[in-house]
């Protein structure tokens, strides 16, 4: 989406290969050998084959693939819990396989934070300590980093519990605490491997939700790991294939969409429903001008000349829209908010099926706000429909 | 060619093993856990199996078990080193209930017990081949346990002679003199804390009895009591549970004798005359073990040994025909 | 000519058909002289480096020897007050206090006293001993399938090796008493704690252990943080089978003159004293539940919250 923000990780050249002697299989697989003929020949398994990547400051990134694709032996290269047999991980610039044993260390300390599929929480700590736990290793005092578990658990919604064990949690609840751990440290980017793919459909979606709407004030650098293309679509930035330790395609959701680089990707979009896999994010067109005015007079001043109607907002928000034609027919003593047309707002993290009916009932496209109720983009029509037929 | 004969040699087989049990039957031998015991156990073994075509089997035994199990349940058949002092309430019953039959002396001198010093400390200090001068130098046997006091190995808990051990301690009056009697458990922590002492030339004071290969091995000295031999107040007191005043005495040797069931004298009257006849000198015993020791053999090689090599004692205890027999076994040896 | 191999076979199978029927074994004189070689090697090793060992495990045998006297000569009505008060703080149950309690009554009552604290006392010694140098093993084995594969055929000879096989050497070197006694019992039941504790740390969650690292714990962080706590419920498991284990000894190490409850029982299966072997054997049975019970029970209420937690 954004092209301009920069490069935060660069993957080059990444290859992985399990067995006895990986550096010796290691050219026969750069030259092009097959999984396969791998396997007969040398025993050796190859888990990734030439990964090439870049994620970038503040986004999404959904590394997807189907099990035995080799995702979750690739995200566990981004902290190094797996390294690699050739390649490069760039970190900001930073090679991070070159880096000493203890500055790998402080590296996972305060660069990244990982949520795993099974939660990964120590069943011997209190909620609130498992919280605090990447904090508590940094050697910081319990009662230095209380306040601020404290105020995770709260923003996951977990207040109340800091005493209980995760044994006495939900599964859901158990994933809000993994990812409030991951909060909790600060750390910029943050790798999550399955995170919600062992939680009901339900509590998937509510999560997914909160991880979207924890996005547009936090900002991180999200890694997210699934096998599930609905997920993807919903809440990756930009998404990357991967079949048998290979990436198939990159690209933004639209793109898996509508462009699918090969077979293989086709048949993963065509299984999907697109209006409930696909968010407004996804097809809103950003950078759109709103319409200061607190009354006709400032309306018509300030409406754009080369629109055919804006959306007005004013100190509490937005109001309607005011079309192009209603200007000419107006009187400054008009009440501004009678004239509006009352065209519905959506948020980016609304799927496309909740707002095709909202779409359906105007003929202007719908305003994407944010939390603060500032307008971030809008919703075409058109481009909707085109999202939604499919080729 | 090759199946005949393999057949041939398999009847061959079958054959000798049914034929022996005929006509003295089933034997059961107890073979006990010290050397000496084991060894006439394994003679006995090859005499009768060879001379009077018994069918005759070892079991493990020992003392007490051993002598328990012949009286209740008239097995093994015969105990060939028995040391009587050590049951003699239970031997005499047997014997009352016609149960038990006293064979004869397996060892004809007696056993030898006493208390021991090594040979080198006497050697530095002649005095302690004496109570007297042992009590003078009680400090120069320190307890590893607490050097305050001294240390006198006793006999193994549950031997008879712990009754006899613990009665002189008390006569001589050790436990004034500083010593403190330690149960050294078994007869092999007995032996293995002589053993330990005399590898390093340690102080050593403590119950022992012959013939043993470890006497034969390490030259020690029985201590001196002083007093001489007072055999009925050893058989009245000293050897007694109740013993309420015990008095110095030195032991008198003690009766080591062939024991059989009293149904095995009956069954097999032959067999049985040769377990009569059958008795070592100790001096031939010390011999035999300190060969076994210095071979480290078992009591069926040592036995072999023995067939062999001192046809002029084995031929003493049976009748011609029967060595004729034995002297043809010897030659498959 | 077609003839030759069967000829061949019957002048083997005449002139020496023994190896059919017995094992074609090593001749004797060979056998005797490695096993002269090896014994006389061990007495001059014993020799040389006897007393150097001794005075190793000395210190051992001045704690064993303190602690001994502390448990026999405290009046026992302290000695009973101090062990209900640590089975309470361990247990915080009265019943398993009024239990242990009627047992030390009845113990004493019967006159095996003093017996059972120096029973109580060897044990807990082996005890400590056997978690301060097991758990650190069991760890080592955890982290290296090398170590792992060295240590587990040793942990089974040692558990099969007839203890007498060790102990008559280890009274040559060290002579008889407590100090071999200790080894004996160490030996003997030793294996359970290092083989649970590698199972336990093995065992632990490979996500929360991931979760660790990913968030920069140190090795020492994950051992002390992760690992043991997460695999405490298995090592105390081995723990408790250690302890049953020392208690099975003590009939063993009586034999080389370590005093306690086993001397009297080794009294009455030589002397047939029926009544006393079972009293003893009872006072035994005692220690062993009451070390069982009160150890699982701790155990318990130390992983509450751990129960039915299975991270999935």
């Amino acid at each position: 989406m954004d092209n301009n923000r920069e490069n935060l990780i660069e993957i080059e050249g990444l290859y992985q290969i399990f067995g006895e002697q990986p550096d010796d299989v290691l050219p026969k697989v750069k030259a092009g050998a097959s999984k396969e003929d791998v396997l007969a020949e040398t025993g050796h398994t190859v888990g990734l084959r030439d990964i090439n990547l870049t994620v970038k400051r503040g986004e999404i990134f959904v590394i997807m693939g189907l099990s035995g694709s080799g995702k979750s032996t690739l995200i566990r290269h981004f902290n190094r819990l797996i390294d690699p047999t050739a390649g490069k991980i760039k970190v900001e610039g930073e090679n991070i396989m070159e880096l000493s044993p203890k500055d790998l260390i402080t590296f996972r300390r305060h660069k990244m934070a990982m949520v795993f599929q099974h939660f990964g929480l120590m069943p011997h700590r209190s909620v609130l300590d498992n919280v605090g736990y990447g904090l508590s290793i940094k050697g910081e005092k319990k009662t230095d980093w209380t306040p601020k578990a404290t105020q995770w658990l709260d923003t996951v919604g977990l207040s109340g519990y800091e005493e209980q064990y995760p044994s006495q949690l939900s599964g859901g609840q158990q994933q809000r605490v993994g990812l409030a751990r991951a909060l909790c440290t600060d750390a910029e980017i943050l790798l999550m491997d399955e995170a919600f793919s062992a939680l009901d459909p339900l509590i998937r979606s509510e999560m997914q939700e909160q991880l979207i709407e924890l996005q547009e004030n936090l900002h991180k650098t999200i890694i997210f790991i699934t096998h599930d293309l609905d997920e993807a679509l919903r809440l990756g930035d930009r998404i990357a294939v991967l079949k048998d330790g290979k990436l198939v395609q990159i690209g933004t959701p639209v793109d898996i969409m509508l462009h699918p680089a090969d077979d293989y990707v086709k048949a993963f979009a065509s299984d999907v429903n697109r209006a409930r896999a696909l968010s407004v994010q996804t097809v809103m067109t950003a950078n759109t001008e709103k319409l200061e005015a607190n009354s006709v007079a400032e309306a018509k001043a300030n409406f754009p000349q080369d629109k055919e109607y804006a959306f007005v907002f004013n100190s509490e928000g937005y109001q309607g829209v005011l079309s192009k034609q209603q200007i000419a027919t107006l009187n400054d003593e008009n009440s501004l908010k009678e004239v509006l047309h009352p065209v519905p707002s959506v948020r980016k993290a609304n799927l496309l099926q909740k707002v095709i009916p909202l779409s359906l009932n105007t003929r202007f496209d719908l305003p994407v706000v944010n939390k603060a109720g500032e307008l971030t983009g809008r919703l075409e029509a058109r481009k909707l429909a085109d999202v939604l037929s499919p080729d | 060619m090759y199946s005949k004969s393999l057949i041939a040699g398999v009847f061959t087989l079958a054959a000798t093993s049914s034929f022996a049990a005929s006509s003295c039957g089933k034997v059961e031998i107890a073979d006990m856990n010290w050397n000496s015991a084991s060894f006439m156990a394994n003679v006995d073994k090859f005499i009768l199996d060879h001379g009077y075509d018994c069918d005759a089997e070892l079991v493990p035994g020992d003392t007490m078990p051993t002598s328990t199990s012949m009286i209740e349940k008239g097995q093994p058949d015969i105990a060939p080193e028995m040391w009587t002092n050590a049951v003699s309430e239970l031997i005499e019953r047997g014997v009352k209930e016609k149960r038990l039959s006293i064979a004869g002396k397996s060892l004809s001198d007696g056993g030898e017990e006493g208390f021991w010093v090594p040979k080198y400390m006497v050697d530095k200090d002649p005095s302690l081949a004496t109570i007297q001068g042992i009590i003078k130098h009680a400090k120069e046997f320190p307890n590893p346990e607490n050097s305050a006091i001294s240390a006198f190995y006793g006999c193994p808990a549950g031997w008879g002679c712990q009754i006899s051990g613990g009665n002189l301690f008390t006569a001589l009056n050790l436990k004034e003199a500083g010593f403190e009697l330690i149960d050294p458990g078994s007869a092999a922590g007995l032996s293995g804390s002589l053993s330990r002492a005399y590898e390093r030339q340690q102080p050593w004071f403590g119950y022992y009895w012959a013939p043993t290969a470890i006497l034969g091995k390490y030259p020690m000295v029985k201590v001196d009591f002083g007093s001489g031999v007072d055999k009925e107040h050893y058989m009245k007191c000293i050897s007694n549970n109740s013993c309420l005043d015990p008095k110095v005495t030195m032991y008198p040797p003690s009766p080591v004798y062939s024991i059989t069931t009293t149904e095995f004298e009956k069954r097999a009257p032959q067999a049985y005359a040769y377990t009569v006849n059958r008795s070592f000198t100790n001096a031939q015993m010390n011999t035999l073990l300190a060969w076994m020791e210095d071979n480290q053999a078992d009591g069926e090689y040592a036995a072999e040994n023995f067939m062999l090599n001192h046809e002029e004692i084995w031929s003493k205890w049976v009748s011609n025909d029967v060595k004729a027999k034995l002297d043809k076994a010897i030659d498959n040896l | 000519m077609a003839q030759y191999p069967v000829l061949l076979f019957e002048i083997l199978f005449m002139i020496d058909s023994s190896w059919l029927t017995e094992f074609p074994d090593m001749s004797r004189r060979d056998l005797l002289a490695i096993r002269q070689t090896l014994d006389g090697a061990y007495r001059t090793f014993s020799r040389a480096y006897g007393q150097s060992i001794e005075d190793f495990f000395n210190p051992l045998l001045h704690f064993l020897i303190w602690f001994e006297n502390l448990l026999i000569q405290t009046p026992w009505w302290i000695v009973l007050i101090a062990i209900i008060g640590l089975v309470y703080a361990a247990t915080r149950s009265w019943k398993l206090c009024t239990g242990v309690l009627i047992s030390f009554l009845a113990i004493g009552y019967f006159g095996m006293w003093e017996d059972t604290m120096r029973t109580l006392s060897i044990i807990t010694v082996c005890t400590i001993l056997s978690i301060c140098i097991g758990i650190p093993i069991g760890i080592l084995m955890a982290g290296s399938d090398r170590a792992r594969s060295i240590i587990t055929p040793l942990l089974d000879i040692m558990q099969t090796m007839p203890a007498f096989v060790y102990l008559i050497p280890v009274v040559m070197l060290l002579g008889i008493g407590k100090i071999p006694g200790v080894i004996a019992v160490v030996i003997y039941a030793i294996p359970p704690v290092i083989r649970l504790t590698n199972l336990g740390i093995r065992l632990v969650n490979k996500e929360t252990l991931e979760a660790a690292t990913a968030y920069g714990a140190t090795a020492t962080q994950r051992l002390f943080g992760v690992q043991i706590p997460l695999a405490m419920p298995t090592i105390m498991a081995g723990i408790n089978q250690t302890i049953m284990m020392a208690l099975a000894m003590v009939v063993v190490a009586s034999m080389i003159g370590v005093k306690g409850l086993g001397q009297p029982v080794l009294k009455s299966i030589t002397n047939q004293y029926f009544t006393l072997g079972l009293l003893n054997g009872l006072a035994i049975v005692a220690l062993a539940i009451i070390f069982d019970r009160v150890s699982q029970t701790y155990a318990k209420r130390a992983q509450r919250h751990m129960e039915g937690s299975d991270n999935g």
